[in-house]
């Protein structure tokens, strides 16, 4: 009888108003994966960039040469930084007078190895509506504006919006951007998703200049 | 890794420290009384349930009436979990997909928040989209489920609206035992269960383990959702109870967990942790007095696939406090009197900056059944329930009568239902991807609902048929509303809706090994003050059971042919949900889905089983969220070993 309620004991102690077993699970800290660019490696010129692309009025505008990000809200318009590489709105690429083309490769490695960069065809921009106002969907009025965009680079996530919720799925290829100066740059679009998976936030890992 | 290291830790922790366990309503005692011969046909009736008074009570004398699914049925129809079980055995009943796939009930009108699912008389934890997780009542552990349709919020409290399912866990019967068992089938779907129990002295021990998986299934036709996402889940518990001189000790712990892969980069995560303890006490052949204590935690997190990181979003824990008092005045009047106390803590992404709200619910309760003479049986139950936060409370009367009549028995019930608004529907205040917010509303009122059921219920040898009508006047049905000045849903009460029909079962057993069930519900949920028919209940629902089988010394066998038919449904739908001017009436299409499963007892406490799902090939045109999510026919095999039985002389007969 000792026994059972030494265990009985113990038992309630383990119990608790607000849970137990907290120590599983990770916790995010709200500055744990800190916008912009990380995990710089000066050696082969590879990064990451992490970015919240929640806000559907605004691009994020990324400098690659001086590992920059910011945003301007093309609703209110603001205007674009003086320079910049590439951009994202949502899920939407766009390209600063740049093109880009989708490889079969599904690693920087893969590419590096291939010597493949430029063979294929490049995509321009083109002029398309993006959407800027999401609270009307459910009464059928969502509000678009006029951008460019650069479809190749957009191909990155597949949104499936026939069912619901929506499918997301990722290429998973590099994409291979050409800036207006002719330099090149390797991106790998990694998720679309945060760490405790709320999504709208970007991580892309990047090779620059290639 | 670190998934498996836990599971491997827990598992460890809960054979290593549970204390007792059983079942605080455990009907043995009742049952040790009641050694008498009756024909196998009416064995049914001589079941001693517990669910619809909440003291042993033989199934025929139960004022209400009350569905019983035995183990055996469950082996012989070979089921994969508890919403397959229900469906195949019961008409009115139906699981479909909402959002995102997550599991929603109907059960005869009555969606799952209303609908009050207990495992061996507790609550459960946690919900998603008002339904909890039926993955975690694992068949595998099971003695019997019982069913009783109609509001009990007299002795349940909130939820029992709808109806109240209680999963029984089974008790030793045996010095020991070892059961291992594997299913295999289409889609890569597997199922692997065991159960080690012992009895020794005064200890009673059982630890069971199940472990399901399935392949993510591509659906070959359009549909509001293309691939069914691919699962897997693991469901621990142990037992150990201790018994001397009157004094029953039980404790319990478990471990439940789940995964779905439903995105290309992070997969959804549920974990529950259960734990109990109970004390039942017989003071003297009039007298008994139980009291538990009893947590549950229900996890929901997300693992990133690309950081590793399992983060919480969700966690719901419960800690529950019980007591109840029998007292026999005479052999023919049982006063039952109890009470709970309940500290419910909620933690979601779904409040703001994903904070917690917690509050403390009370609750006593009386229930008098007397048996006026040995044909007239009255019950009526009173039930006071109190809620810290909204300052809310409620009272639930019940009035059962029945009357025997010969073969006839005729039963007639008035009860009162309530649910009462959750934490979530109070507080709620979450941003739906930037489309539009919803918000709770701390001033709800409880759904409450007034039940009247009438049935007859005719026994003759081994004929049984049971009509009961229905009627529910509800009152206050919480969903959510469109409001255009905050620009997002809030939930609020709804004008009243009414909920009858008619229930219908029949059965028979015949000496040369047939058996055959045929039930049928129809339904009908009338909103008042609206014209429109928003319900996608189906009017009517039939499911029907066939079985032969045969038994010889060391062989047997059983072959069970079960169906359910569904009819369409025909609804009106807004088209918007911002503006209520403007609906489209859709049509649901009806199907039948037949299933034939081969049982095979080869030699002692070995058993195998094959399979043949949706017999005719039903693959839907276009998959709605209420369509089967079937591919067409499919397979399953499966094994059992008694073990225990293996080692035994006497090969206890079961069915066939």
């Amino acid at each position: 009888m000792k026994r059972i309620f030494g265990i009985i004991a113990l038992a309630l102690g383990m119990s608790s108003c607000n849970g137990i077993f907290s120590g599983l699970y990770d916790v995010v800290e709200p500055d744990a994966m800190p916008f912009g660019f990380k995990e710089i490696n000066e050696d082969d010129h590879s990064g990451t960039i992490f970015i919240d692309a929640r806000d559907y009025e605004k691009w994020t505008y990324i400098n690659l040469e001086d590992k920059t990000a910011d945003t301007a809200n093309m609703v209110h318009g603001d205007a674009e930084p003086q320079k910049w590489h590439f951009a994202i709105h949502r899920y939407d690429v766009k390209t600063h007078d740049g093109s880009a083309r989708q490889t079969d490769f599904t690693t920087f490695d893969e590419l590096k190895a291939s010597g493949d960069y430029e063979n294929g065809v490049f995509t321009t921009d083109t002029l398309s509506k993006v959407i800027v106002d999401m609270s009307g969907m459910m009464s059928g009025q969502l509000v678009y504006h006029d951008s460019e965009v650069n479809k190749v680079l957009s191909r990155w996530l597949k949104v499936d919006t026939s069912v619901m919720p929506p499918i997301y799925t990722m290429s998973g290829k590099v994409y291979i951007l050409r800036m207006d100066d002719g330099m090149l740059a390797a991106l790998l679009f990694t998720d679309y998703m945060n760490e405790s998976s709320v999504k709208g936030y970007i991580t892309i890992r990047y090779i620059y200049p290639l | 890794m670190k998934i498996l290291r836990f599971h491997t830790i827990f598992l460890f922790i809960i054979v290593l420290f549970s204390v007792e366990s059983g079942f605080a309503q455990n009907p043995k005692r009742e049952a040790d009384s009641l050694e008498v011969y009756v024909p196998e046909e009416m064995k049914m009736l001589e079941t001693v349930v517990i669910t619809a008074t909440r003291t042993p009570k033989l199934l025929k004398d139960v004022p209400m009436v009350t569905r019983v699914i035995e183990a055996r049925d469950i082996k012989n129809v070979d089921v994969a979990n508890v919403q397959d079980l229900l469906q195949t055995e019961l008409p009115g009943i139906e699981f479909t997909y909402s959002m995102n796939q997550q599991v929603s009930l109907n059960m005869q009108g009555f969606d799952g928040n209303s609908v009050l699912f207990l495992v061996d008389g507790e609550r459960l934890a946690g919900e998603t989209l008002d339904n909890v997780d039926y993955s975690r009542l694992g068949l595998d552990d099971v003695e019997r489920i019982e069913i009783v349709k109609g509001a009990a919020s007299s002795l349940y409290g909130s939820n029992a609206v709808g109806g109240v399912v209680n999963v029984i866990s089974r008790q030793l019967d045996v010095p020991w035992l070892l059961n291992i068992n594997a299913r295999y089938g289409t889609h890569n779907d597997q199922h692997y269960g065991g159960t080690i129990g012992f009895q020794k002295g005064r200890f009673e021990n059982t630890l069971n383990a199940q472990y399901v998986s399935c392949d993510a299934i591509k659906l070959p036709n359009d549909g509001d959702y293309g691939t069914v996402y691919a699962h897997q889940s693991l469901n621990a518990r142990e037992r150990l109870t201790y018994s001397y001189n009157g004094l029953k000790l039980t404790g319990r712990a478990g471990y439940f967990f789940r995964e779905r892969e439903s995105q290309q980069t992070s997969h959804d995560r549920y974990r529950d942790f259960s734990g109990g303890l109970k004390g039942e006490y017989e003071f003297s052949d009039k007298d008994d007095i139980m009291m538990s204590y009893a947590f549950d935690q229900y996890d929901k997190s997300n693992y990133s696939l690309t950081s590793h990181k399992d983060v919480r979003s969700y966690s719901n824990v419960q800690n529950s406090l019980r007591a109840l008092y029998n007292h026999c005045f005479t052999k023919k009047t049982t006063l039952t009197v109890g009470g709970d106390f309940m500290h419910d803590y909620l933690m979601t992404y779904q409040f703001l900056n994903n904070g917690s709200h917690e509050q403390n619910t009370a609750d006593a309760f009386a229930q008098f059944d007397w048996a006026v003479t040995g044909k007239f049986n009255v019950l009526a139950a009173l039930r006071y329930d109190y809620y810290s936060l909204s300052d809310l409370s409620h009272l639930s009367p019940k009035l059962s009568l029945m009357y025997k009549l010969k073969r006839l028995s005729i039963r007639a019930s008035y009860a009162d239902g309530f649910r009462a608004p959750t934490l979530k529907e109070m507080f709620m205040s979450f941003d739906m991807a930037n489309i539009f917010m919803i918000y709770g509303n701390p001033n709800l009122k409880p759904e409450s609902s007034n039940n009247l059921n009438v049935a007859a219920e005719y026994t003759r040898n081994s004929y049984n048929i049971t009509v009961m009508g229905f009627y529910n006047m509800v009152n206050n049905s919480i969903t959510t509303v469109w409001n255009a000045a905050l620009n997002g849903m809030v939930y609020e009460n709804m004008s009243p809706l009414a909920i009858s029909g008619v229930d219908c079962s029949a059965s028979a057993n015949w000496d040369f090994g047939l058996k055959v069930r045929l039930s049928y519900v129809y339904t009908n949920v009338n909103y008042h003050e609206n014209e429109l028919h928003l319900s996608s209940t189906r009017p009517h629902s039939a499911t029907a059971r066939f079985e032969y089988g045969k038994r010889w010394h060391d062989y047997g066998f059983n072959l069970a042919l079960t169906g359910r038919i569904l009819s369409s449904v025909t609804c009106d739908e807004y088209t918007s949900l911002t503006d209520l001017t403007e609906t489209q009436r859709v049509t649901y299409p009806g199907y039948t889905i037949w299933k034939l499963t081969l049982l095979q007892h080869v030699w002692r406490g070995l058993d195998i089983s094959a399979t043949v799902d949706n017999i005719f090939n039903y693959v839907p045109d276009y998959y709605y969220s209420n369509s089967p999510a079937t591919t067409g026919t499919s397979f399953y095999v499966g094994l059992s070993v008694a073990v225990d039985k293996l080692f035994s002389s006497q090969d206890i007969p079961e069915s066939p």
